[in-house]
């Protein structure tokens, strides 16, 4: 059964909680601090906030969850007071409200309606809940339509399908959620709203950040990952140095650990009109990053406009 | 098993949070407003508090979030997190309404001892250790456990201490049914999905012999206990320095030449602490109020 933490102190709360209950596992709080424990300790699968309750408390738990735990696909509803402005939208990424003298019917409706709409509407990845395809080409489009300062990033692991070999693919889906989290936390400590990261799949990632920002983005991710990465290889293999898996022909070959390369094209002004141009200089530049044993980073110094090299 | 044994497991497995200093926090919040602070500053603030570092490592290896037993210092946990959800963490931690000068004095011991883990642990050339360091910062989190959750049981324990002049862990055995915080921290930080390489010391600080995969860290932390309370700095719940484990004692292999170039080392750990503990004692509890 789907959980729900509804947070309000409103006098139809309880009307409200009685029919959800008929649907949904919910957990009614009138505290915020025990609401954000909870949400953080467990998150639940949707969440109902009364806003002028705490409104700065309510504002603070919505952006960590959409900014910073890939949750941004756990739907949020708000319960609005009449007679107060509804704010600004921009910054309260949040997907429906309604009034505090809504009746049973219509917030049970919503809440129905909030689970199919997000299962619709969603290109998140399931594994790290990062936007997909869709919102990458989207993010990358828009940044050359704005001729935006910025450079677009594209990350992939080395060693990366030996490892699944070696490992099974519950420790490299880890590996990935992983990698997933220190870039959106690394580009979005340092850009915030300027920055944006995408998962495409398997081992690769996109992240956009601005050009000034770049290089100690790339450096912090590179020097993170190094570190964390040993956690969850096995002892013996640490032990090693290495580990042994079957390579591409089926033989068995010594692998180095993971490790990470990250493809840096800067966005000069006018180089690139389509995001296209912007993907085939990224895979001229991976190749180049991947030829650097272990982790590491490789910039496109050039800046003339784009042809097909 | 007794009844108490059977309600003090069902009151872990409910234990939402646990409390810790309030001047610690307000510290932290203080940060959170500046702009310029960074993750490493946070996590220094932070793993100077076995509440907050605990609180940190539960999320990160929390089954949700994907790290199950991986992640055991809190500098990686922050760049997993990210600074944000740290600050709602911080930020929604609930803090001692009292606090006890005994609280203060559990905090200091547990610093101490994770300095001197620390410092043991690169003497003796551990794979990891920032590692063992959390270990000794976290050994005696059964402690607080039972100081917040069973207080009236927790004042029973002191005053069992004090006259029958025992150690605490043998106090605890008589009021807790034959469990004692090496029992509780062991439980807790399973039920967290915690590292084996953090449960095993914290479970067998005080019979280093029991830990099976993580020995030489374990008998690291039973010997920094040690050191510590011999040291006086922070008061752990009884003024007594607990039997040396012959074989962790072995296992460690250290002669009196390297405690010599050891102790010099603790030293000047300490003195920095008393700085910071002193200060937060001054907080807590103003300054002209300075309690022992």
């Amino acid at each position: 059964m789907a959980k729900i933490i509804l947070f309000t102190k409103q006098a139809l709360a309880q009307v409200w909680h009685t029919i959800l209950t008929k649907y949904y596992e919910v957990d009614l709080r009138e505290d915020v601090r025990e609401v954000t424990e909870r949400v953080l300790d467990s998150p639940p699968d949707l969440l109902i906030l009364e806003l002028n309750e705490a409104p700065e408390e309510v504002r603070g738990l919505i952006a960590t969850l959409k900014e910073n735990l890939n949750l941004a696909t756990l739907p949020v509803l708000l319960i609005l007071s009449y007679g107060l402005e509804a704010s600004d939208w921009e910054d309260l990424p949040i997907d429906d409200f309604f009034f505090e003298d809504a009746t049973a019917d219509e917030v049970l409706s919503r809440v129905h309606l909030a689970f199919k709409r997000i299962k619709r509407i969603s290109d998140n990845n399931p594994l790290t809940g990062l936007p997909g395809n869709t919102s990458i080409l989207r993010a990358i489009q828009q940044k050359l339509d704005r001729r935006e300062k910025v450079a677009f990033c594209y990350v992939d692991l080395d060693h990366f399908k030996p490892f699944n070999d070696r490992y099974g693919f519950a420790r490299g889906d880890e590996i990935l959620r992983m990698v997933g989290r220190l870039i959106s936390n690394t580009v979005f400590f340092h850009a915030e709203h300027e920055g944006f990261v995408g998962h495409i799949g398997g081992d690769d990632f996109v992240f956009i950040c601005p050009q000034d920002k770049v290089e100690t983005v790339a450096k912090e991710i590179i020097q993170n990952f190094d570190r964390i990465i040993p956690h969850f290889l096995d002892a013996e293999d640490l032990a090693k140095g290495y580990f042994e898996a079957q390579n591409r022909r089926g033989e068995l070959e010594l692998f180095p650990f993971p490790s990470i390369s990250i493809a840096i094209v800067p966005n000069h002004s006018g180089r690139f009109k389509h995001y296209g141009e912007v993907a085939a200089v990224a895979a001229q530049v991976k190749k180049m990053a991947k030829k650097i044993p272990g982790s590491s980073y490789f910039i496109d110094r050039r800046k003339g406009p784009y042809r097909s090299y | 098993m007794s009844e108490i044994k059977i309600e003090i497991k069902k009151r872990l497995r409910n234990l939402q949070s646990l409390p810790t200093l309030p001047p610690v926090v307000s510290k932290l919040t203080k940060m959170f407003g500046n702009e310029n602070t960074t993750a490493p500053q946070l996590a220094k603030i932070i793993e100077r508090d076995q509440v907050l570092t605990s609180k940190v490592l539960k999320m990160v290896n929390s089954a949700f979030y994907g790290f199950p037993r991986r992640i055991s210092t809190v500098s990686n946990a922050i760049v997993l997190l990210g600074f944000n959800v740290i600050r709602t963490l911080v930020i929604t931690t609930s803090i001692f309404e009292m606090m006890q000068s005994g609280d203060l004095s559990l905090w200091e011991h547990s610093l101490g001892v994770a300095a001197a883990s620390g410092i043991l642990a690169q003497y003796l050339g551990l794979a990891n250790p920032e590692e063992v360091t959390t270990a000794g910062l976290l050994h005696d989190l059964g402690k607080v456990v039972i100081r917040s959750e069973f207080p009236s049981l927790s004042q029973e324990i002191s005053a069992l201490v004090k006259q029958k002049k025992i150690f605490i862990r043998e106090a605890e055995r008589e009021i807790l049914g034959g469990m004692d915080h090496s029992h509780i921290g062991q439980l807790l930080t399973n039920q967290w999905n915690l590292p084996e390489r953090l449960t095993e010391p914290i479970a067998h600080h005080h019979e280093p012999s029991k830990s099976k995969k993580f020995f030489q860290e374990t008998a690291v932390v039973h010997f920094a206990d040690i050191l510590i309370r011999a040291w006086g700095y922070g008061y752990s719940g009884d003024p007594w320095v607990p039997p040396l484990d012959e074989k962790a004692w072995e296992a460690l292999g250290l002669r009196f030449q390297d405690l010599e170039e050891i102790i010099p080392l603790l030293d000047e750990r300490i003195l920095d602490l008393r700085f910071f503990t002193q200060e937060i004692r001054g907080e807590g509890f103003g300054q002209n109020n300075t309690l022992h």
